[in-house]
């Protein structure tokens, strides 16, 4: 990689989503900012409680998790900004035809993967990030899911950088969470803001589980209208507990654990109180690792035994199939765009944010050189677990990721910080801003799908360029204007 | 040669156990060496088997139980004809060219980068299995034949290592058994693997039957050796435990990255009880 201009200078400005260069708001959220000027801070405090007592009185909770070994995590009121993030109609055809390219060369990256391999005979990624890497699942080489869809559900994360523009940072193929949020948040906030739905023609969210389930129905092998889908969860411990349950119950599906189901003849049974009853689909949101204790992990008490044969005779589909981490391993990241062109004869819609393999020599010693401005992330986890934010590192900490990737280069990426966009929010009877990004939502059904909107994440500390949840992220509903 | 192979496998639990289901490989493969005249699997309880061909093409058998059970048997019972070959009649390839060979070897077929990648307990890193020994690992002398630094490596792995049944766990790690100075087939087997990994040169792991006429094991259960693929030759079987060349001695089964990917036996079931060690009897008679 070119190691020129890729930092600038330190003192360079985060893009502002609701404010201009001149301090006024941008065009499409006069409306709003007007509003806002007119009731004032009083006004805001009462919605802000109103959007607070909602969230308690539905529920809407998720769970931190400490440092702690044997932690069962806290469970706290899912956090939310009542101020929208607007996304212009323009804006939004970008975001959604760069996404459905994407999707659609991870899946039929997925697909050579696990099939002739004809990407790395061709020399267009090495073979080592493959072998090597941690979600490369050999059990299921040779198996064809249906239509060679591997991922059904995809949570890609976007960042703005100070230009403006929208750059692609994760994409989350194995079991991204986060929708159920998207869609309280919607609920909420059409509670406490009413009157802008229409003013500013909000396009629709609260229709993804019957795109999901019209999804995972189009896989049934007994057909669509003989769909038994289940929610597969881990349990209640699971930090997206509240998400599961939510899901089964807007879709009208079983939410199921691995010990109600049982694997006979290579045919997924739920035991039920009338008996067992044939599944076709299982949504599952347990990893890989746990699905199958007889392919996989076989400590694992989480999953179903016999369910990969089951599935390689195509007598049960599995959302997402298995076997898709490898394609969001970071390390695989950095290919992507020669991914999309390699598959698609294309160019890239969404750019990637820059980003250095420590396997490289070269690379790696400028990300030494230059730690207080990276962020360096282990390939195969997420969450924000695992990483090093350089700019508030500490000598010590800054040691430790040097030996940590000197043991193992192949398990660290490093990235410039990209300074996320920022966006109003009100913050204890004030309004300031804050760090944001975005999570849509894909589906892969009979056609890959963009649900307009997603999970705008914040962090809530101030000059925090953290989002996630589990590190404290809030959120904000996220409208996208149909015109 | 001709044999009768003979692989019970009993399971037995001091409390029931319910929706077991198991994975077999046991079913010994067929290739220009052998050849399976016949091959059944059966059951006890009863079940309905059925098969498929892993990544590393192996035949697995699975089947499960699903009411509870407190025993569980399986039985295979197969012919194989074994094949005499000279292991040194192949085209070689020049020693300059062997190592271009293997690139495109492995760039045709890229799954071949398992065998040289793969790192596990039992097939380390050569620098920590370097940790363990005294003196320099072997090196494959370029000027040379690969095969002939092959050959010197199942020598010298074999001198490694003192042959003691029942010394190492399954899948233990290979420097524990090094720095014990004994160890099983498998032992040796994963230490001619590690090195020839550290070469640049795929290899991978055997499990099959030896003819107890000629082995030096005790007691008669499945054996295990390595194979190196060679330039010109393909793939080439090293008995490092007898410091021999595999021959019609020899019944292969399954192959793997190491040990863990070749066993016979894999399963998983209910219950409120630990799991238990099998009871496995193999006889194998020259037919």
């Amino acid at each position: 990689m070119n190691h020129t201009g890729m930092l600038g200078s330190k003192t360079r400005t985060p893009y502002h989503e609701f404010y201009a260069d001149d301090f006024t708001p941008r065009d499409h959220y006069h409306l709003l900012w007007d509003h806002i000027k007119a009731t004032g801070n009083n006004a805001l405090e009462a919605k802000a409680h109103e959007a607070q007592l909602a969230l308690r009185a539905e529920g809407v909770t998720f769970t931190v998790y400490g440092d702690g070994d044997g932690d069962e995590g806290i469970e706290r009121i899912w956090p939310f900004d009542l101020i929208p993030r607007i996304i212009t109609a323009p804006e939004w055809t970008k975001i959604e035809s760069g996404l459905k390219q994407r999707v659609q060369a991870l899946n039929l990256f997925l697909g050579d993967l696990y099939g002739e391999q004809r990407i790395i005979k061709d020399g267009v990624i090495p073979p080592e990030l493959i072998y090597q890497g941690r979600d490369f699942r050999r059990e299921i080489v040779g198996i064809v899911p249906p239509r060679g869809i591997y991922t059904h559900i995809s949570g890609i994360d976007i960042i703005r950088d100070e230009k403006g523009e929208f750059l692609i940072l994760e994409d989350n193929l194995r079991t991204p969470s986060g929708v159920s949020y998207m869609i309280e948040n919607r609920v909420i906030e059409r509670r406490i803001l009413p009157e802008f739905f229409n003013k500013y023609r909000v396009r629709r969210v609260e229709h993804y589980p019957s795109l999901l389930l019209a999804a995972m129905r189009s896989l049934s092998p007994r057909g669509k209208d003989n769909a038994e889908i289940v929610v597969l969860t881990p349990g209640i411990y699971n930090s997206a507990y509240f998400e599961h349950t939510f899901l089964a119950k807007e879709m009208g599906v079983e939410l199921a654990e691995g010990r109600d189901m049982v694997t006979i003849n290579d045919i997924v049974y739920l035991k039920t109180t009338s008996g067992l009853k044939r599944v076709d689909v299982i949504y599952r949101r347990i990893d890989d690792d746990f699905l199958d204790p007889l392919v996989f992990r076989s400590d694992s008490s989480l999953g179903i035994a016999g369910v990969i044969n089951a599935w390689r005779k195509g007598n049960v589909a599995i959302v997402n199939a298995p076997g898709s981490g490898i394609a969001d391993d970071k390390a695989v990241y950095p290919y992507m765009p020669d991914i999309i062109r390699y598959y698609l004869g294309q160019q890239p819609i969404l750019n990637n944010v820059p980003t250095y393999q420590m396997t490289n020599v070269k690379d790696r010693e400028y990300v030494f050189d230059n730690m207080e401005r990276m962020v360096i992330k282990a390939v195969s986890e997420s969450g924000g677990y695992g990483m090093l934010m350089g700019p508030s590192s500490t000598p010590a900490l800054r040691k430790e990721f040097v030996d940590l990737v000197l043991e193992n280069p192949r398990n660290y990426i490093a990235q410039p910080v990209v300074y996320l966009s920022r966006h109003t929010c009100y913050m204890d009877g004030e309004l300031e801003a804050r760090h944001l990004d975005l999570r849509p939502f894909v589906i892969y059904g009979e056609e890959i799908e963009v649900v307009p909107g997603g999970l705008t994440r914040v962090a809530l500390r101030k000059g925090s360029l953290v989002v996630n949840s589990s590190q404290g992220g809030g959120s904000k509903d996220t409208w996208v204007l149909a015109d | 040669m001709r044999y009768l192979i003979e692989h019970e496998t009993v399971l037995e639990y001091p409390q029931t156990v319910r929706e077991h289901h198991i994975e077999l490989r046991l079913a010994p493969r067929s290739d220009r060496r052998q050849n399976v005249l016949s091959c059944s699997i059966t059951t006890e309880p009863a079940a309905e088997l059925s098969h498929y061909l892993d990544y590393f093409g192996n035949r697995v058998d699975y089947f499960c139980v699903i009411p509870p059970h407190s025993r569980l048997v399986t039985f295979l019972k197969s012919e194989v004809e074994t094949m005499q070959e000279n292991p040194f009649s192949f085209e070689a390839v020049p020693p300059g060219e062997e190592l271009q060979w293997l690139h495109q070897a492995v760039r045709a077929t890229p799954s071949l980068n398992d065998y040289i990648l793969h790192r596990s307990l039992v097939t380390p890193t050569s620098m920590k299995l370097a940790e363990a020994i005294s003196t320099a690992l072997p090196r494959w002398q370029r000027e040379r034949p690969l095969l002939d630094s092959l050959l010197e490596l199942m020598a010298w792995a074999s001198g490694q290592l003192e042959y003691r049944s029942g010394s190492t766990e399954v899948h233990g790690s290979l420097v524990a058994a090094v720095r014990q100075g004994n160890g099983v087939c498998q032992d040796f087997a994963h230490l001619f693997i590690t090195v020839a990994r550290a070469w640049g040169v795929p290899a991978r792991y055997v499990m099959g039957y030896l003819n107890p006429g000629v082995s030096a094991e005790e007691a008669l259960t499945t054996h295990a050796w390595a194979e190196a693929l060679v330039p010109g030759a393909g793939w080439v079987g090293f008995d490092v435990t007898h410091n021999l060349l595999s021959n019609d001695h020899h019944v292969a089964v399954a192959v793997g990255r190491d040990s863990y990917d070749a066993a016979p036996q894999r399963g998983s079931f209910k219950g409120d009880t630990a799991g238990t060690q099998p009871t496995v009897t193999v006889t194998m008679q020259e037919q």
